[in-house]
């Protein structure tokens, strides 16, 4: 109990140094679009051919699930959307990029800690927390939507491309089921959480990363229980808000 | 100047640094030499502010650093420069992007001007064309160079040196510290650096303190240190037995 209490103390007081007015905006939105490319942009392709087999394999499912002859064919595409809008898209997709991103973020700020690269930075009178975190916050934060939103639409075109390989429904059926009771508040729903997500993400390794200590031992200890803190943060947060939002 | 008044300092309950009081004079390049674990890198995170004391004080000219706000504290920082044991230069830049680094942060001057400087910067420390190589491409020599150069980038008043010959051969640590020697005398620094190099030591120790079991046991320059009487530091400074042998012959 002390450790959690210790924990989430250093966190906060962390984010405290983090949630600064940069010193110099141009180098804040310079590093902004360093950080958008390489932590969320580059992170496109994965998620991108992981949605589409998703997408895919949420499609062949549900076919062979649904045999009755009573219920419509286009209820495939119904209930692919809603699979990949309501969980797959934000949790699912966060979940993985808590081992890409957040592996990525740990062990570079907690590398750039054991080399004394952040005290030096410190001794210069830079704040290093802004510096190095506020930029992937605000860039990854910022870029969930795109990337829930294009999860969701890779997915969706994997769902057809296996109906247009297997025959097993006709396209205009998959496509009537898509835009069967479509209800915009998912989307807002799946965009929320994954901005919440992508902060639990980014915030939670670079607190791992920035008190990492004991040389690149301490820099995999530290990049470990980042994930793992990060995974079971993001399934509380799933059910709290899906308790609270639908 | 720096002044340090009756530092003291204790990590869960056990005091590292048992109140250490000691002065650094612009223009001296000051030593803390010690056996490993005595309390001299303790007190070298202290005087930069790594670390904040448990109780005692420390002046930078007619400011105390322990009580300065953070803000003023900012503003101090700017005036120091602190070259790291790893040299601990910004592996995502350049080397002219590491020196330009201070530059980007609290000047105003234009990309020509932070160029310039750079330029002018690796030119004192005798490492021209390696302006576009990354850290990694350069020896370990080149790189207490360049965090050198990156030390000096903002003209600082006060420089820091952790263990700076550490990894090095001795040609190239004389190198060093003669480099560190120079620009503390042109520029007027005060600078304080930790080591146990005794080639250091003898080649630019203006002055040294040295650290025993976290307390002050001895103070003196380069020339003073042979004929010291404070047995840890002769076991110290003699510690082989070749070393022994010259300081009987010495005696």
């Amino acid at each position: 109990m002390k450790k959690i209490l210790q924990t989430t103390g250093e966190y906060w007081t962390l984010m405290l140094k983090v949630f600064q007015k940069p010193e110099k905006w141009r180098i804040f939105f310079r590093q902004c679009a360093v950080e958008g490319q390489k932590l969320t942009l580059d992170s496109v392709p994965l998620i991108s051919i992981i949605s589409i087999f998703i997408g895919a394999v949420a499609v062949i499912q549900t076919i062979n699930n649904l045999e009755s002859p009573f219920i419509p064919k286009m209820y495939v595409g119904y209930m692919a959307r809603e699979i990949l809008v309501l969980e797959f898209c934000s949790t699912m997709v966060a979940l993985i990029l808590a081992g890409k991103i957040g592996s990525n973020i740990a062990s570079e700020i907690g590398s750039m800690r054991i080399t004394e690269q952040i005290d030096a930075m410190d001794i210069m009178g830079v704040n290093s927390a802004n510096y190095l975190i506020l930029p992937k916050i605000v860039s990854s934060v910022v870029l969930s939507p795109f990337v829930m939103l294009s999860s969701f639409v890779i997915g969706l075109f994997g769902g057809a491309a296996i109906i247009a390989a297997t025959g097993a429904i006709t396209m205009a059926q998959y496509v009537e089921g898509l835009q069967f009771a479509f209800k915009i508040h998912y989307i807002y729903y799946s965009i929320s959480k994954m901005a919440v997500f992508t902060f639990i993400i980014t915030s939670l390794a670079s607190y791992y990363g920035y008190y990492a200590k004991g040389g690149s031992l301490g820099v995999g200890r530290s990049s470990t229980k980042a994930i793992v803190a990060i995974s079971v943060l993001i399934l509380v947060f799933d059910l709290a808000l899906t308790k609270l939002l639908l | 100047m720096i002044r340090v008044e009756n530092l003291h300092k204790e990590f869960d309950g056990k005091e590292v640094l048992k109140g250490i009081s000691i002065e650094y004079k612009a223009g001296e390049c000051s030593l803390i030499i010690g056996a490993s674990g005595s309390g001299k890198t303790v007190l070298l995170k202290n005087l930069v502010g790594l670390h904040t004391p448990t109780s005692g004080e420390i002046w930078y000219d007619d400011k105390a650093f322990t009580t300065l706000k953070e803000k003023q504290r900012k503003e101090l920082r700017k005036e120091m420069g602190m070259l790291f044991q790893g040299s601990a230069l910004f592996d995502f830049a350049t080397v002219e992007e590491n020196i330009m680094f201070p530059m980007d942060f609290f000047t105003d001057w234009s990309k020509e001007e932070k160029l310039d400087r750079a330029n002018f910067c690796l030119k004192r420390v005798h490492l021209e064309n390696a302006n576009k190589k990354y850290p990694n491409e350069l020896s370990g020599g080149m790189q207490k160079r360049v965090g050198i150069a990156r030390a000096i980038a903002l003209n600082p008043k006060y420089l820091f040196c952790d263990e700076p010959n550490s990894g090095l051969d001795p040609t190239t640590s004389i190198v060093i510290d003669r480099l560190i020697q120079e620009i503390t005398q042109e520029y007027n620094i005060t600078t304080v650096i930790n080591t146990h190099d005794m080639n250091s030591v003898m080649e630019i120790g203006d002055k040294i303190g040295f650290i025993y079991q976290g307390q002050k046991l001895w103070e003196g320059s380069n020339r003073e240190i042979l004929k010291s009487d404070c047995k840890e530091l002769n076991d110290f400074v003699f510690a082989s037995n070749m070393a022994k042998q010259l300081r009987a012959l010495m005696k």
